[in-house]
């Protein structure tokens, strides 16, 4: 997609640049002209009243130069009005020789310098120091453009270092806390990292901000995918962004579970705001789970900021179980533990080939704080367990295999309506090519026929005049 | 937790060697990957610089080739896209600062 998008923009851009330049190439030359033609009008003024040659003089731009001589001359007033003034005004008077400046357009400078001078010397002072100061702002400012962008550019280099180490860091951190031995992951995972052999990276670099953690067999689960994102530190733009837009370190930890190990669950725990718009958002959420389910009564349930999305209340009770509430979602303890929990996905009706997945949604503390979190990264074993053993009642049972049949019928339906359609635009497709080629056909057929008939016509006609010239 | 994990299951580990599976990278295809944002600007702001010789043009671009760089993700597809981008840019500071001098600054 990106490479025709390049060629697509290579194509206008260098039709752009090549007006650019043409333009530049006009522009100066128009500069130049301008130029010459001054020079032009000040010799045709001069010279008009001595003589009638003009015509010749400002067509030919060969020739100025060698006329342009008194061109250094109408600059000559500029710097004359500053070199005056601090004098007295009394030479003001006298230094204009008539017969040294005679090629001059003696008409505005001159009398604007008098008039200046004849009014009031203060003001030709006031005057007269203004070009100077201009000149220097004009060169800091165009200077302060470069120190600004090349300082920020220098800034943006250190910060991409720095940055990127600070990142890496806080990766590391999470890996050393809970990958390696002895640690959650290692005690229930016999694969840890993302190559193979003992000695594997534990962690995969993607991009800058990005990490990943992988671990496979387990028992009920293929394999778990934890993918770090963090901050974009190394970028100095975005980390100014987000100081407007704050974000947070996020860790999202996918676990693939084994078909035959996962009943039909659909379950989601979030904080409220969060759990509402999952459930609006993500498809088998808005399929199976009708809302929020309500905490049932006489029974502990989770804290109040958090929401409970399910396909049905047994489910919700059954896998929000008394230790779960104890360790981190009850009132006090999630108050301690939760504060970087985010959201909890259970589904075995997700989109895409893997289907059946325990989704978790972690923010990451500091660095040296990793251990926040321990509570957090447990859930995941445990719910992994959990929902491999869990078991739906019978009469929980048939009400979700009668959703999800009907689920699939209308999946099988919109697929074969696709398939319908398509099949459709095909015909027509065909249809139109068929009708084109007709008319191509057609239209060359009628074509011939013209030919063959102005053919005809002309054969007839030639002869008659032939036997009229015969005659 | 772990604690209560590991008493309800210790009589056997939860650990299957056997069933473990390399890590396989999800094959992701470019249409997939996230818009380049930054280069895009940066090509913009490289070809208005040397358009219409406005120097804070090309020095944007180059702070925005930087940034693209730095977010590359994948080498061969964006790297072209910034090679163009920083080409303009760098061609926008040459012209600028090294081309003929404006005749407006003369003086």
């Amino acid at each position: 997609m990106t490479r025709p998008i390049s060629l697509l923009y290579f194509l206008p851009l260098l039709l752009l640049l090549l007006l650019s330049l043409y333009y530049h190439v006009l522009a100066d030359s128009h500069f130049e002209g301008f130029e010459a033609e001054e020079e032009d009008d000040v010799v045709e003024e001069t010279i008009d009243p001595n003589a009638f040659k003009l015509p010749d003089l400002p067509l030919t731009l060969s020739e100025s130069p060698p006329i342009s001589t008194p061109t250094p001359d109408p600059k000559e007033p500029d710097p004359k009005p500053t070199k005056p003034s601090p004098p007295p005004s009394t030479t003001n008077f006298e230094f204009w020789d008539e017969d040294e400046f005679e090629g001059l357009p003696s008409h505005q400078p001159h009398i604007e310098s008098v008039v200046i001078t004849e009014s009031a010397t203060p003001d030709a002072t006031v005057q007269t120091p203004d070009p100077k100061p201009t000149t220097v702002s004009k060169k800091k400012q165009s200077y302060l453009v470069e120190i600004v962008c090349v300082s920020f550019l220098i800034m943006f280099v250190i910060n991409y270092f720095t940055g990127k180490r600070e990142n890496e860091n806080l990766a590391l951190s999470w890996a050393a806390k809970f990958a390696t031995k002895d640690s959650i992951f290692e005690k229930n995972f016999s694969l840890l990292g993302v190559g193979e052999g003992d000695d594997s990276p534990l962690l995969l670099k993607e991009g800058q901000n990005v990490f990943k953690f992988y671990a496979s067999g387990r028992r009920y689960c293929q394999g778990l995918l934890a993918t770090m994102e963090l901050k974009s530190r190394h970028d100095l733009l975005s980390r100014i962004y987000n100081m407007v837009v704050p974000c947070k370190d996020e860790i999202s930890i996918e676990v693939y579970m084994n078909d035959d190990a996962m009943d039909h669950v659909v379950f989601a725990l979030a904080r409220k705001k969060m759990a509402k718009a999952m459930q609006k958002e993500l498809r088998d959420l808005q399929r199976f789970a009708g809302s929020v389910v309500q905490p049932p009564n006489g029974r502990k349930w989770v804290a109040e900021e958090l929401a409970v999305v399910s396909e049905s209340k047994e489910v919700a009770g059954d896998l929000i179980s008394e230790a779960v509430l104890e360790q981190v979602f009850g009132e006090k303890s999630f108050e301690k533990y939760g504060k970087g929990f985010i959201s909890m996905h259970v589904s075995d009706q997700l989109p895409g080939t893997q289907k059946k997945m325990l989704l978790f949604k972690f923010a990451l503390p500091d660095a040296n704080n990793m251990a926040d979190m321990t509570r957090l990264v447990a859930l995941v074993p445990y719910y992994i367990d959990l929902v491999g053993r869990y078991k739906l009642s019978s009469q929980a049972r048939s009400k979700t295999e009668a959703a999800r049949a009907k689920a699939a019928q209308e999946a099988y339906k919109e697929l074969q309506g696709a398939r319908q359609e398509a099949l459709q635009k095909k015909k027509a497709e065909r249809k139109k090519m068929l009708e084109e080629a007709e008319a191509k056909l057609s239209a060359e057929a009628i074509r011939k026929k013209e030919e063959k008939e102005r053919a005809r016509q002309m054969k007839k006609a030639m002869p008659k005049v032939k036997m009229t010239r015969g005659h | 937790m772990s604690s209560h994990n590991n008493n309800s299951t210790s009589a056997n580990d939860p650990r299957q060697p056997s069933a473990a599976k390399p890590f396989v990278a999800p094959m992701v295809s470019p249409q997939d990957l996230p818009v380049d944002y930054s280069g895009f600007i940066a090509v913009i702001l490289g070809v208005a610089g040397v358009m219409f010789r406005y120097k804070l043009c090309s020095w944007l671009a180059l702070i925005f080739c930087a940034q693209s760089l730095s977010n590359m993700r994948n080498m061969e597809n964006d790297l072209k896209q910034i090679s163009m981008a920083s080409m303009f840019a760098i061609m926008g500071l040459v012209t600028n600062y090294l081309g003929p001098a404006r005749p407006g600054s003369q003086s």
